[in-house]
């Protein structure tokens, strides 16, 4: 069951153009979504989650329209917002139950079990009789995993999960994100290459509202290998390199810039070839033009 | 310094650019600017008085520092917003670290930011001055309600209690942020704040706490009213309210709380980063977002990968068991989410503290209490405890629609399966959980205050109804409009906002609107009487709130459709959006709700106005003034005069209809032919026969103007008499808008003569007599009564202008299980019909003042006989009660005697053989003297509780008052001039208060002259026209009764009771049962001018004549050793006399007159009835002539005095009494040595 989403466009009142004819299909299996800040991620996430209308375009998730039928989505919807907060004075285990039945699991005993594995899965085993005003940022995003979770949804959005996580809980978090996708289209919106990677099946890149680049992951670095050069230049040169060469990223490294350039060839002396990674898929995209997308 | 400048700078700066601070402003200016247009008349229709009304002038000093501070009040959250905001704003946007960690000092920083705040909140109520000078010159003003402009009269509000009220309401708000660091606190404030004003006022209603109410009131605005209360007419135009007394000793501790309040939060601020806030507690308001991350302590494992395919399986339900468990599950956690919240537990525990207070003082009058029925216990607490029930609706209905919002959670929410219909449902029901929990606990309050008070009868039933029956169904639908508001508005605090505007709105706009179908949650009205329950009124309640439930139910799918779900808030994506939600279950509700709301709607206009008639209050004044240009000229068309009634009513106690059956035989007294008859009969009555006898015709049938002429086909020769016989039908149908008539009633009628006789000739009393109105009708000026002087005055009585002494028989029939009462003696009694018919005549002629009354009573019986040596046979004595009443039963028999016995040996005999006091439901509260009959409200007496001596036994006095009424009214009536309510009014307060200085004694009358001297006071001070002397009063109540109290008992004190007592007589015994000519309020002053002796005739002009004022005040009492172990008191005193004319303004006049001196020794602390433990133990009481001035008044004594002064009885009128006496300053032990060393000092 794929999601497909069919020329969607969203203009803000204040006039920001969130998102600009944006199609993409997405099938069962993890799908970063890759962008930086601003692009328009987290309003095609919440469109998918029905809460933003778009101004056109349409969605589906198998049979279901999304636009038209947002509650028949939300039955099978399971969405980790980019920010979020919880009651701070109930308990982790009272809130996670009323999810349980917002979510239509209605029978007590189902609850019961439910609740139990979501926070054994969920590593909050110790922590479910706590209030929730205690719990850290990490804990926090995994409680948000348990609810997304509840009913077994078909549609997974996750906005922006790691923005705010520490490296070690951003490891144990996509840990825990890492099998969502068996049975599920599982969309992670992130501006992190890493998550990516080092997740997702299929990606995007999406740019100013619109879609630089859809692929699989693989592919998209194998396309680029051998096609990468890298050169240490002065400060000063990097402008000329700039200019002659299709630089894709720059980095500080001992006092030079380290320079990476998309050629089919060797550019010029000096260069040497280089890995390719996803990274510089990334930047590569966002590099073209919209127009040669 | 300079960092403090540049921060009021800075803030100034912010706010005056912020579009709220004009939104505020502009809210007080369009407030101020319409309650001056209604003060000045701009709405024909309204008459609402806040400090203004009648002859005081909308812009006068007095009515505008009456208005203003009230409305900057009413702004106080506003007032909540703007100082809350002055440093919540740093911590709402994450910039307090920021702040905080600039070089500026704390004082620079929190004085900077006060002193802007204060600023900010000045320029905004200035809206309030602007707004009612521009109504003041606006085309809608009316002139003759304004005064010229006057700077100070707009400054002054300001000064005095505007200014002060800001610097405490600002350092509070500001304070409640500097400690919490939240913004909740200050919306609950502002209320609170409002509340513990209402507090204030309640609990100190009674006279002798005016000083400290006026003192505790925050606001200043007691202190204000105390301090003006018996201003005049012309002081309140005229004079700027000083800030002296009471006031200024007000603002002073005011403004010192204001400070120590800024000076605690000074040292509390933190001026620190919020994250490590150690004082602040985790809490509901402040959401744990990701952003304010707290360290995360717990180092965790490496998590294995999650199998989702691990976890078990769920079936999801969407049917309607699932979506019954979703609702109960938010229902639930709602319901706990508002009786766990902090706030809620303070404001229960706050209202539940106030009602206490307010339970203790249920039905005060004079100081004394009554017994604590069910009724009035519900009463206090709805009345109390409702104002907490309203702010706690108010603002958690905001905080369940905002519940996920707040806390950032919606988003999670928003994307669960639930439907906006269950959530709303779900919340909705939750709050009326608490509600009628609230209510649960209200009723457990009042049983409890019951028992606390030692009263058993517990009625549950009726609590039950009332508070469930009632009150819950107006709360509800209070909380459904919340809702509804909160959900459309989309602004937290503008919804609250809009809430309170609503509630205090509500009550404003029904003074515009006459249509109730148009007012959210109005009714016919609901009064629970004991002896009558419910009576007319729980039907139409219910039809009326079944139409606002239907209504609710519109605006609760209104809420549904636009409940805010995920990020679409503009305007055009929620109408969208709405339109899509609306089918299905949301629309099928809507439909049924119409179709309810329409049909209950037809109903309720079928009833009040087709059924019934319902004018406003303008048609009702304009047919008055057409009836009075139509058919005044009839006024002195010759007619007959009603000389004997005869009358037949059935009454329908359960359907609250009666069927009235009688003749009247009219005798043209005129030397001229009549040949028409003019009849006024009342349009809701149905003219079912009307004859005379011999051929007539109606040639004018004007119903709505209460007009019909007769023209006889011969006329009727002077002496002649003929019969006019009619049957008329008084039909409830329906219900009106306004159910007012509960005359006759399931039990308890009491239905006057007023209300269903034919009136004969044209009754000028129906023409209007407000000035106003008379105005807006374009009718002349018309004096509210003519003088006594005036010989037309004479021909007929103030009671009834068509009859003069009239023979009286009736027969009246009601249910079988009722007692039915009127004038007359009981002739005969049976039944017939399924009915019971009573048959009562008169023996003589009466006055045609008379009722019918029927209920199922319980009677008390015995007899009066007139001691020995006086004429006049044993009288029956009676007392027709409601059964559960019978508290006072005794004690009013044991008046009704007390009364006799004087009245009878100081007046002359008791013209009837029988007296009875007939009880009726508190549809009035008065009692009234007819022909040996006294119908009296269950409400004056009946339930009263007067337990130690020193309480005023009212139901004894209004027993006395009303038998005197025997005398005074039913003996000898005056004529149809001014002054002629002194005839019967004044005199049966001074003959009640013979019989009750007989009985309690005279150390117990002090306290009942000082609630009267209270009553003179305020009501000459509230006076709409003119105030005149007590022997030319307009029917003026605060004159007839309170003046006529003071002026007869101080002349019974000048010239002695004998003197008096026989000048009354004297009178009496000249005019009795005569008249026409009636006699006027002159022949009484003539009569005790004549008994009083020269040197005292001058207090028949100050007291009668003329409107006179004392200022009489004791500066300071030495006592210094007199030979003989006797004591030297030296009274220092001022004195003045003043002559006030009608308006109030006042005239110094020389005086030179008698006044009472005191020396009193001091009270023993066991309560004596023989003393006055206010006054003390009289060493010395007598009158000396004391001038105009400061003069010395020296006095010997025996025993070692306490305090000392004039007129310490308060026996003439003076507005300052606490000053008559003063406590004595000993210098007994000084005495000694100036006397044993004059030599040295020569």
């Amino acid at each position: 069951m794929d999601l497909r989403i069919e020329h969607l466009s969203k203009t803000y009142e204040n006039g920001t153009r969130a998102l600009h004819d944006v199609s993409l299909t997405i099938p069962p299996g993890m799908f970063g979504l890759l962008g930086p800040n601003g692009a328009g991620k987290s309003t095609l996430m919440r469109i998918l989650a029905t809460l933003q209308e778009p101004d056109s375009g349409a969605a589906h998730l198998g049979e279901i329209d999304v636009l038209r039928d947002p509650s028949a989505v939300r039955r099978t919807l399971g969405y980790l917002p980019q920010e979020f907060g919880l009651y701070p004075k109930v308990t982790a285990e009272d809130l996670l139950d009323h999810f349980a039945v917002l979510k239509g699991i209605v029978d007590a005993r189902e609850r019961k079990q439910i609740v139990n594995a979501l926070f054994e899965q969920t590593n909050l085993e110790s922590a479910r009789g706590k209030q929730l005003g205690s719990y850290s940022g990490g804990m926090r995003q995994r409680f948000g995993i348990a609810v997304a979770l509840l009913g077994r949804p078909r549609l997974i959005i996750v906005d922006e999960p790691t923005a705010g996580l520490d490296p070690a809980e951003r490891v144990r978090f996509l840990n825990l994100l890492s099998e969502l996708g068996e049975n599920a289209v599982v969309i992670l919106s992130t501006h992190i290459v890493d998550d990516v990677s080092d997740l997702c099946s299929h990606m995007a890149i999406i740019d100013k509202g619109e879609i630089r680049l859809e692929a699989e992951p693989a592919t998209a670095i194998d396309d680029l290998r051998g096609k990468i050069w890298v050169r240490a230049v002065e400060r000063a040169e990097l402008a000329d390199y700039q200019r002659d060469h299709a630089v894709i990223s720059t980095k500080l490294s001992a006092g030079k810039t380290l320079v990476r350039v998309f050629a089919e060839t060797q550019p010029a002396d000096g260069f040497a070839p280089a890995e390719a990674h996803l990274e510089d898929v990334y930047f590569a995209a966002l590099r073209r033009q919209p127009a040669a997308a | 310094m300079s960092a403090y400048r540049a921060i009021v700078a800075w803030e100034l700066r912010f706010y005056l650019r912020r579009i709220s601070t004009w939104v505020y402003f502009a809210i007080f200016l369009s407030i101020a600017f319409f309650f001056m247009l209604v003060m000045a008349g701009a709405w024909a229709d309204v008459n609402l008085a806040l400090g203004g009304g009648g002859k005081v002038m909308a812009n006068a000093p007095y009515a505008l520092t009456a208005l203003m501070p009230v409305i900057a009040l009413l702004g106080v959250s506003i007032t909540a917003a703007l100082a809350g905001n002055a440093l919540y704003k740093d911590y709402d946007v994450h910039i307090d670290p920021l702040f905080y960690t600039t070089p500026v000092s704390k004082t620079a920083f929190l004085g900077g930011r006060f002193t802007a705040t204060v600023i900010v909140n000045v320029i905004v109520t200035s809206g309030i001055a602007i707004g009612a000078f521009a109504a003041t010159i606006s085309p809608w003003a009316h002139a003759d309600k304004l005064a010229p402009f006057r700077f100070m009269a707009y400054a002054q509000p300001y000064v005095e209690l505007i200014l002060p009220n800001l610097l405490l309401t600002c350092a509070i708000f500001f304070a409640l942020v500097a400690f919490t660091r939240q913004m909740l606190p200050n919306y609950v404030g502002g209320a609170v704040l409002l509340i513990g004003y209402l507090l204030a006022g309640t609990i100190f209603t009674d006279i002798d706490n005016k000083e400290l109410a006026g003192l505790v009131d925050p606001f200043g605005l007691r202190a204000q009213s105390a301090l003006t209360q018996y201003w005049s007419i012309a002081e309140k135009n005229h004079r700027l309210v000083p800030l002296a007394g009471v006031l200024l000793e007000n603002r002073l501790i005011w403004l010192g709380v204001a400070a120590a309040i800024f000076a605690a939060a000074f040292i509390r601020f933190q001026f620190s980063h919020s994250a490590n806030e150690p004082l602040r507690p985790p809490s509901e308001e402040s959401p744990a977002t990701g952003l304010t991350e707290a360290p995360d302590a717990e180092i965790e494992p490496l998590v294995a990968p999650l199998r989702v395919t691990a976890l078990p399986a769920t079936t999801q339900r969407f049917d309607a068991v699932g979506r019954w468990v979703q609702f109960r599950s938010v229902f639930s956690r709602s319901f706990w989410r508002i009786v766990r919240s902090r706030h809620f537990g303070v404001i229960v525990a706050a209202g539940l503290l106030y009602l206490v207070v307010a339970a203790r003082a249920t039905g005060k009058l004079f100081g004394t209490t009554t017994w604590p029925v069910t009724y009035e216990m519900e009463g206090v607490l709805t009345g109390s405890f409702g104002i907490f029930i309203l702010v706690i609706i108010a603002f958690y209905a905001g905080e369940l629609v905002w519940a996920e919002r707040d806390v950032h959670m919606n988003q999670l929410y928003d994307a669960t399966p639930i439907s906006n219909g269950i959530t709303l449902a779900a919340k909705f029901c939750a709050m009326a959980l608490v509600i009628l929990a609230l209510l649960g606990l209200t009723m457990v309050a009042g049983i409890l205050t019951q028992i606390a008070r030692g009263y058993y009868r517990f009625e549950i039933p009726l609590y039950i109804e009332s508070l469930l029956g009632f009150r819950y169904i107006d709360f509800v639908l209070i909380a459904a409009f919340a809702f509804a508001l909160h959900v459309v508005v989309n602004h937290k605090y503008l919804g609250h906002l809009l809430v309170i505007v609503f509630f205090i709105g509500n009550g404003l706009i029904s003074s515009f609107f006459d249509q109730k179908l148009f007012f959210y949650g109005d009714d016919s009205g609901s009064t629970y009487s004991d002896m009558n329950g419910w009576g007319p009124y729980a039907w139409p309640y219910f039809w009326w709130k079944l139409y606002w439930s239907a209504f609710a139910g519109l605006l609760l799918v209104l809420a549904a459709v636009y409940w805010v779900r995920g990020e679409e808030d503009g305007w055009g994506a929620r109408a969208r959006l709405a339109r899509r939600r609306f089918h299905g279950a949301l629309r099928r509700v809507a439909a049924g709700s119409a179709v309810v709301w329409a049909g209950t709607g037809a109903f309720i206009y079928y009833n009040t106005n087709i059924l019934n008639i319902d004018r406003s209050h303008s048609e009702e004044r304009h047919l008055r003034a057409e009836r009075e240009r139509r058919y005044k000229r009839f006024q002195n068309v010759p007619q007959p005069r009603i000389t004997s009634i005869t009358v037949a009513v059935d009454l329908y106690p359960s359907t609250g209809d009666a069927v009235i059956n009688g003749d009247y035989v009219l005798r043209n007294e005129t030397a001229s032919p009549v040949d028409s008859i003019h009849l006024g009969i009342d349009e809701d009555l149905e003219i079912r026969k009307l004859d005379f006898g011999r051929p007539a015709v109606r040639v004018v049938d004007d119903r709505p103007r209460n007009y019909l002429i007769y023209r006889l086909g011969a006329p009727l020769a002077p002496g002649d008499s003929i019969v006019m016989r009619f049957s008329l039908g008084r039909i409830r149908r329906g219900f009106p808008s306004e159910i007012r008539d509960v005359s006759v009633a399931g039990t308890g009628t009491f239905l006057e003569n007023a209300a269903f006789m034919p009136r004969i000739g044209y009754d000028a009393r129906l023409e209007l007599t407000d000035e106003d109105d008379r105005k807006k009708e374009h009718l002349p000026s018309r004096p509210r009564m003519r003088p006594p002087t005036d010989s037309a005055t004479w021909r007929t009585n103030y009671v009834s202008p068509d009859a003069d002494w009239v023979h009286y028989d009736a027969t009246v029939s009601t249910d079988p299980d009722q007692l039915a009462i009127t004038s007359g003696y009981l002739q005969r009694e049976w039944t017939a019909n399924g009915r019971r018919y009573f048959h009562y005549t008169m023996d003589a002629p009466i006055i045609d003042l008379w009722a019918f009354q029927s209920a199922r009573y319980a009677v008390a019986k015995d007899t009066w006989t007139p001691p020995a040596g006086q004429t006049g046979g044993p009288v029956a004595l009676e007392i027709d009660y409601h059964p559960a009443h019978a508290y006072n039963v005794k004690r009013m028999l044991d008046a009704m005697k007390k009364a006799l016995d004087y009245y009878t040996a100081n007046f002359g005999p008791y013209q009837f053989h029988q007296l009875r006091i007939v009880e009726f439901p508190r549809y009035a509260s008065f009692a009234q003297s007819l022909p040996n009959e006294i119908p009296f409200s269950e409400s004056i007496g009946f339930i009263a509780r007067v337990e130690s001596p020193n309480d005023l036994d009212y139901p004894f006095y209004v027993t006395a008052h009303e038998v005197a009424h025997q005398w005074w009214a039913h003996q000898v009536v005056g004529a149809d001039a001014q002054g002629s309510t002194m005839l019967s009014e004044t005199l049966a307060q001074y003959s009640a208060l013979m019989v009750m200085e007989k009985e309690f004694g005279p150390a117990n009358m002090r306290k009942f002259l000082e609630y009267e001297l209270n009553s003179y006071l305020v009501g000459r001070s509230t006076e709409r026209q003119r105030e005149m002397p007590l022997e030319l009063g307009e029917n003026q109540p605060y004159i007839h009764y309170n003046k006529g109290s003071l002026v007869t008992y101080a002349m019974r004190d000048y010239i002695g009771e004998d003197r008096m007592n026989a000048a009354i007589r004297g009178f009496l015994n000249a005019y009795k049962f005569k008249g026409p000519p009636y006699p006027t309020s002159l022949d009484l002053v003539d009569s005790i001018r004549a008994a009083t002796p020269d040197s005292l005739k001058y207090l028949i002009g100050d007291m009668f004549e003329h409107i006179t004022l004392y200022e009489l005040k004791t500066d300071s009492a030495v006592v210094n050793a007199a030979p003989g172990g006797r004591y030297a008191v030296d009274v220092y005193v001022t004195a003045k006399k003043l002559r006030a004319d009608s308006l109030g303004a006042e005239t110094e006049v020389p005086m030179n007159d008698l006044v009472d001196v005191g020396v009193f020794a001091k009270a023993p602390t066991k309560p004596d009835p023989r003393i006055d433990p206010e006054v003390g133990v009289p060493l010395y009481l007598a009158k000396q002539r004391v001038h105009s001035g400061a003069q010395k008044i020296s006095v010997i004594v025996d025993q070692r005095p306490y305090r000392a002064g004039i007129d310490p009885l308060h026996k003439l009128i003076d507005r300052i009494t606490f000053d008559n006496t003063t406590g004595v300053r000993d210098r007994t032990a000084f005495v000694p040595r100036p006397a044993a060393r004059p030599a040295t000092r020569r």
